[in-house]
């Protein structure tokens, strides 16, 4: 039994727009679990992460975390996602954004007691660009009253 | 369902039959390239299975290339593919039962013989079935897009060179969710998100692929 | 009204409403921009009277390679004034910023060429799709013209990008989803001339070339929103559609001035190569020969 051939291409349309929503559907999918360059420490936490190998990690540096070993080069800090923290060890030079309450991602493993050994740490830096001065306003503005928030 | 569709693919998988040779080359590729790495890199297996889901795919990749600029150029040569241009069935559909035939002969081998790769890279069992199944989800797709180069430098000058600079980097997004999945269950974690990408990434390619590989064939041949 | 006339007026139009819509919600601030939207206005409607009432006429090689010559010096000077006001703007005059210090001012480099790499694909593929569509020449010309200007702003992105990664994230390069993407743009181009170099036929290689950009033009969304859908290293973008751009007003001043400029300057060198491509298809053409006739005379 033959087709018109009209309603072959009727058919083959149909095919077609199914394919291409399932495949929307498997997209959609995957974005839901998190595919990402980082983990949080909150994913640390509820142990998300790789095991038995290195992968990287985000967050701020915790205010007042940061302390310098005693042979001047090790460095320890905290990082936060401001619901949990990761505490890590990093030995090496540190770019220059990096900085207490700023944006981190550190590559390194994951120590048995739940320290995090980094062998490189990079500075996240945010898309805000403005002067010291309005930088200082703003903060003395957020000192001030809770309500106004800084752009995000 | 469609008979011009089942000759074109029975026609592919029998010449394919009769020159078993180019499929043992493809075949034979993939196996050497994938153990050139542990005797260049050194047999430590903790190197090897780090590696592993990167060097699998890339060599996936490859033997998957190298056949490409045969899909269409013997019949280029003896006029075959003139005929499918003229016949009243849409071109879209024949081309993609070349395509078909073009996985089952040089994408499926490579699934099937990846799990002795495998093992000779001492990935874990369930990494190994991560990358059959990424493989079977993946390869597909590789066939599809690579299709649309190998259309598009049909009569092109020095064309093998030429496929590899246009696909290569359409195969990029199909090498990373491919080697994450593996790299994912090899450490612990689901690969579902990087499986379900490849799918998505496959089926896309399934509509979209056969359609600009037929209006790419129009482009070169006339 | 032909075809060409409407979208210059269209052009016309918009770049005035953005002009006074900056004016009257952010006065002076945006003095620059102002300026800048004021002179591509006028400029475009100089333009515009160059063009006569048939349109087919002028999308023919013939008619549109003196239109081009006429118009080169226009954009190419708009370019040379914009990129001293911008630069002047950027180095001089835009603050010191507060986390970054002196080292963010490459973003009026890097920010306009990233903008441009991913632009001109659009407009690449674009021309190629209606060259596809219309099998008309002029637009597969141009398509082709674009095409080494849009890997220049490519590299140029990836380098400044790269220079700028360095001191600030502490790395030359991550392999994080913007910076492969933008990496894979690169490869599209270079494949883009490499299909169209190596097809002897020009009319194929024309619409192998169209097919091909269409087909990468997948990528440009992946690049744009890739800060977006993926926790990556690079930063999301400071300027948004419908929201207040993230940075001081004169440095957001001063990437626009230089955005204009690249564009300005990307017309420029397009129009110029369009010009050498057509001599060197029509070189046949009667009105080729004419030409050369009158100039060696």
């Amino acid at each position: 039994m033959a087709l018109k051939a009209r309603h072959k291409r009727f058919i083959l349309i149909g095919i077609g727009l199914g394919l291409i929503g399932l495949a929307a559907m498997l997209i959609l999918n995957a974005f839901q679990s998190n595919m990402v360059f980082f983990y949080t420490p909150t994913q640390v936490a509820q142990g998300e992460v790789p095991k038995n190998t290195g992968f990287r990690i985000g967050g701020l540096v915790e205010e007042k975390s940061f302390k310098r070993g005693e042979d001047g080069l090790s460095v320890r800090f905290i990082i936060t996602d401001t619901a949990k923290t990761v505490p890590v060890i990093y030995k090496g030079v540190l770019p220059d954004l990096f900085k207490e309450g700023k944006g981190v991602v550190a590559q390194g493993k994951l120590g048995e007691d739940g320290t995090f050994t980094a062998s490189e740490v990079l500075a996240k830096h945010d898309e805000n660009y403005m002067p010291p001065e309005a930088a200082e306003a703003l903060k003395r503005a957020q000192t001030q009253s809770n309500t106004v928030v800084m752009p995000k | 369902m469609n008979n011009a569709w089942l000759t074109v693919l029975t026609r592919d998988l029998l010449q394919a039959y009769r020159r078993r040779s180019d499929i043992a080359t493809t075949f034979f590729f993939f196996v050497i390239v994938s153990s050139l790495f542990p005797l260049g890199v050194g047999s430590d297996s903790a190197i090897l299975s780090m590696i592993a889901p990167g060097v699998l795919w890339v060599a996936a990749l490859l033997a998957g290339m190298i056949s490409l600029s045969r899909l269409f150029a013997t019949d280029f040569a003896d006029g075959a593919l003139e005929q499918m241009l003229l016949s009243p069935q849409p071109l879209a559909l024949l081309v993609s039962a070349k395509i078909l035939a073009h996985w089952l002969v040089c994408g499926l081998p490579v699934v099937l013989l990846a799990p002795i790769i495998g093992l000779q890279y001492a990935l874990p069992n369930e990494a190994i079935s991560t990358l059959v199944l990424s493989l079977l989800l993946g390869t597909p797709a590789l066939s599809l897009i690579g299709a649309i180069g190998a259309a598009l430098t049909l009569g092109a000058r020095g064309s093998g060179l030429l496929v590899a600079l246009l696909v290569l980097p359409l195969y990029i997004p199909v090498l990373i969710f491919g080697s994450l999945a593996v790299a994912a269950s090899q450490h612990g974690m689901s690969p579902q998100a990087h499986l379900s990408l490849l799918a998505a990434i496959s089926l896309l390619a399934l509509v979209l692929a056969p359609l600009a590989t037929a209006a790419a064939l129009r482009i070169s041949v006339e | 009204m032909s075809l060409k006339k409407i979208i210059f007026a269209l052009g016309l139009i918009i770049a005035l409403t953005a002009a006074t819509l900056i004016f009257f919600t952010h006065g002076l601030n945006y003095i620059g921009v102002n300026v800048a939207l004021l002179g591509l206005g006028a400029v475009l409607m100089r333009q515009s009277a160059y063009f006569s009432d048939n349109f087919y006429q002028h999308a023919s090689p013939q008619s549109f390679y003196p239109t081009a010559g006429r118009m080169i010096p226009w954009f190419a000077w708009l370019a040379a004034v914009l990129v001293i006001y911008g630069l002047y703007i950027s180095f001089a005059i835009a603050p010191t910023d507060f986390q970054q210090g002196e080292a963010y001012r490459i973003i009026f480099v890097h920010v306009p060429a990233a903008w441009m790499s991913m632009v001109i694909y659009l407009a690449m593929a674009f021309w190629a799709g209606v060259g596809l569509a219309l099998n008309s020449k002029l637009s597969a010309m141009m398509a082709q013209a674009l095409a080494p200007t849009g890997a220049i702003f490519t590299l140029l992105a990836l380098v400044t990008g790269s220079l700028w990664g360095k001191p600030m994230w502490g790395t030359y390069w991550v392999w994080d989803a913007r910076l492969t993407s933008e990496l894979i743009l690169l490869f599209l181009y270079l494949g883009f001339m490499a299909l169209q170099a190596s097809i002897d036929d020009p009319r194929k290689a024309d619409r192998a070339g169209a097919l091909l950009a269409l087909v990468g033009a997948v990528n440009i969304p992946i690049i744009y929103f890739s800060v977006k859908w993926w926790n990556t290293l690079h930063q999301g973008s400071s300027i948004n559609m419908g929201a207040a751009p993230k940075m001081a007003a004169t440095m957001f001043e001063g990437m626009i001035l230089m955005a204009l400029a690249f564009w300005m300057y990307t017309i420029a060198v397009a129009l110029i190569r369009v010009r050498c491509i057509i001599l060197e298809r029509e070189r046949n053409a009667g009105w080729v020969k004419e030409l050369s006739v009158k100039e060696i005379a």
